[in-house]
């Protein structure tokens, strides 16, 4: 057992899950997306990113990019909602809402194509 | 570029002066005669409506949009204007199409074409002077090994003909004399075009290949030349100037037969390294020893003597010139294509016949009468015309000297594989063990075809995992990078190294745990997957490592730090 493949890969379907589950609902209805489920899933995609530094190896860097793609949809989208909250008068509203959630299904398509290609190098390489 | 400019400009002078004469002179007269709006007023032609209509006018375009009905006056002075301007017109058109046409003008745009392609070109590429038979096998070699061709031909039939070719079509190619020295400029003996990597001579004149062999040599020394030479004379007076390769298919093959009748396993590891991979197997074969029969004693047959006398063959020798049979003793005079003359030279008590004419009919004919006469000869046939091939085969020859084939595999080796030919001197050079072993290894990984052969050096990316093994403080041996680095259990991949070159030492058939260190090279035989995976080895970081250590090596920066930890 490859106890990085293991590591990694719990990190990235972590990220993945997480984004689905704060992506999934009304696209602008409040009570559908959790601000807290928004930070975990930055978070732990954080880390996903940090576990590729270093990895020179072809699929490794591709893996990079992707993990840094979700990472910067994620951030955009988690500070959108910090400045909605806390500088405007106006709170969350839907509008905001909307765009915070779709940001953050951009992230989630980057987070699939990350899960795609661990997949496809786990089928390459057998060892 | 500059040509077709100057080309067309001079061409175009006198018609484009009698154009713009005829059409000023129009456009002025147009808008000296006054005409006459709806109204009844006079008015004059402006410039603009003038020059738009007799724009019109001139290219028989004929729109009817004028800016006022014309008057009398006016329709007369068109009249009288319109066949000027319009043969002035279809006389600039037409001597452009001409120019078009002409076979001087799609010269120049060729050879520019050529020269464009050239200079694009983003890899390795041979100059090929030449595309025949063997021009053809060669660059197709060349291709499938990720080497590009710049191709010359005379012929400007197979020219036309390659960029049908899908094949062939994406390469630069020129029709013209191989020995010009401004085409051989272009395609790649300029200073400046930095991808060129040699120069193929392979026309089948030698004083061609003469030619571009000290033309090159003169302005490109540093280009390697290999060049095709059918004579004696002219390979040594190419190899005093510094010719880096001639090829001469007449003495190949007499070496090669040489081999094959001292030692028919070295024949036999030879013509599986140097034949077309994939191709299968051939099986081993044993010349007799005892006495020879040599019809035709040419430049083929007198090089082919010189082997038989040094292996201390006996030979009886027939030839239709009687001062060739002069020299010779106990030699007989006829073609060899009757039975009498064969009879006469002993056939029945032969062990073999050497067909060596230069009409491939008359050879084809010796032998099946040879072979009727004395069903167990070893037949031996020259073939000059490579479009003889079915019917070689079909003859029951043992041995066909095919004189395009035997060239074009030489060049390639050289082309492609440098140290092949470091290898086969080794190999000749060995006692029989050493090519037995050769030949057992090789039989173990070929599943009976014959074997891609590769170079391969550690330098640039394939040596980025072995840095990474040294910083790991980890050896990378032989046995290392043949194995599948993809699979779970150990596989060893179908390939053996042949040569290992280290600087100016070479060890031939390094073992499993010769180390390998950055600016090694080496020569492997084996399928060509074996190829593909290897590679994937060396450009995976950590593949390497993890199979030398047999632990798995982490990928990411913080886990390798965690690992060393735990190791230390």
């Amino acid at each position: 057992m490859n106890f990085e493949k293991v590591l990694f890969g719990f990190f990235i379907v972590l990220a993945l899950t997480l984004n689905f589950g704060f992506f999934v609902g009304d696209i602008d209805n409040p009570e559908h997306h959790h601000a807290m489920e928004l930070g975990a899933a930055l978070a732990v995609s954080l880390i996903a990113t940090i576990m590729k530094f270093g990895d020179r190896s072809q699929i490794g860097s591709v893996l990079l990019a992707t993990s840094l793609v979700a990472d910067l949809q994620l951030l955009i989208a988690a500070f959108t909602w910090g400045y909605a909250a806390y500088a405007t008068e106006a709170g969350v509203t839907s509008d905001v809402l909307a765009s915070i959630v779709s940001l953050s299904g951009g992230a989630l398509l980057a987070n699939l194509i990350s899960v795609t290609l661990l997949v496809a190098e786990t089928i390459m390489i057998r060892r | 570029m500059n040509d077709i400019i100057w080309l067309t400009m001079r061409r175009m002078r006198t018609p484009l002066m009698l154009m713009i004469l005829v059409y000023s002179l129009s456009v002025f007269g147009m808008t000296q005669i006054p005409g006459l709006d709806e109204a009844g007023n006079v008015v004059q032609v402006g410039y603009l409506d003038a020059v738009y209509f007799i724009a019109i006018l001139a290219t028989t375009i004929g729109f009817g949009e004028i800016p006022t009905a014309f008057t009398h006056a006016q329709r007369l002075y068109v009249f009288i204007i319109l066949f000027p301007n319009v043969i002035a017109w279809l006389y600039s058109i037409g001597t452009i199409i001409s120019l078009f046409v002409d076979p001087q003008f799609r010269a120049v745009m060729a050879r520019s074409r050529f020269s464009r392609r050239v200079r694009r070109m983003n890899g390795g590429f041979y100059i090929v002077c030449g595309f025949g038979h063997t021009g053809r096998m060669i660059v197709r070699g060349l291709l499938k090994r990720g080497i590009s061709a710049a191709v010359i031909e005379r012929n400007q039939d197979i020219i036309h003909g390659m960029s049908l070719d899908e094949e062939f079509a994406h390469l630069p190619a020129l029709a013209g004399s191989v020995t010009d020295r401004r085409l051989l400029d272009m395609a790649g003996l300029c200073e400046d075009i930095k991808h060129c990597i040699g120069v193929l001579a392979i026309t089948n004149k030698d004083h061609a290949n003469l030619t571009i062999a000290i033309t090159s040599k003169l302005l490109r020394p540093d280009l390697p030349v290999l060049a095709r030479s059918e004579t004696r004379r002219v390979a040594a007076n190419m190899a005093s100037f510094g010719t880096d390769l001639t090829v001469d298919p007449y003495t190949i093959f007499a070496q090669r037969f040489y081999l094959a009748l001292m030692s028919p396993t070295k024949y036999l590891v030879q013509d599986w390294l140097i034949s077309v991979p994939g191709t299968r197997l051939r099986k081993k074969m044993k010349p007799p020893m005892g006495r020879w029969i040599l019809a035709g004693i040419g430049r083929f047959g007198s090089r082919l003597a010189l082997k038989l006398d040094e292996a201390e063959m006996p030979y009886t020798v027939i030839d239709v010139h009687p001062d060739r049979i002069a020299e010779r003793p106990d030699s007989v005079l006829g073609r060899g294509t009757e039975a009498k003359t064969l009879q006469q030279a002993g056939v029945e008590g032969a062990v073999g016949i050497i067909a060596g004419t230069g009409d491939d009919m008359d050879n084809l004919s010796i032998i099946m009468t040879a072979l009727e006469l004395n069903p167990d000869l070893f037949a031996v046939a020259r073939q000059e015309n490579p479009e003889n091939d079915e019917l070689f085969d079909a003859s029951k020859a043992d041995l066909v000297a095919r004189r395009s084939l035997i060239v074009a595999r030489r060049i390639l080796a050289v082309a492609t594989t440098p140290l092949l030919p470091v290898f086969n001197d080794h190999l000749v050079s060995q006692d029989d063990s050493f090519a037995r072993t050769v030949e057992r290894r090789l039989e173990d990984v070929l599943d009976g075809r014959s074997p891609s052969l590769w170079t391969l050096a550690l330098t640039g990316v394939w040596v980025e995992s072995i840095r990474a093994a040294s910083r790991e403080n980890v050896s990378i041996r032989l046995e290392h990078l043949s194995l599948n680095a993809r699979t779970p259990t150990t596989e060893n991949l179908p390939c053996v190294c042949l040569l290992l070159e280290r600087g100016s030492s070479r060890i031939f058939l390094p073992g499993p745990s010769q180390e390998l260190i950055e600016g090694d090279t080496l020569l492997f035989a084996g399928r060509g997957g074996a190829r593909r995976e290897m590679l994937f080895a060396l450009t995976e970081p950590t593949a390497l490592v993890s199979l030398a250590t047999g632990r798995h090596q982490p990928r990411g920066a913080i886990m390798r730090r965690i690992a060393r930890k735990r190791a230390s």
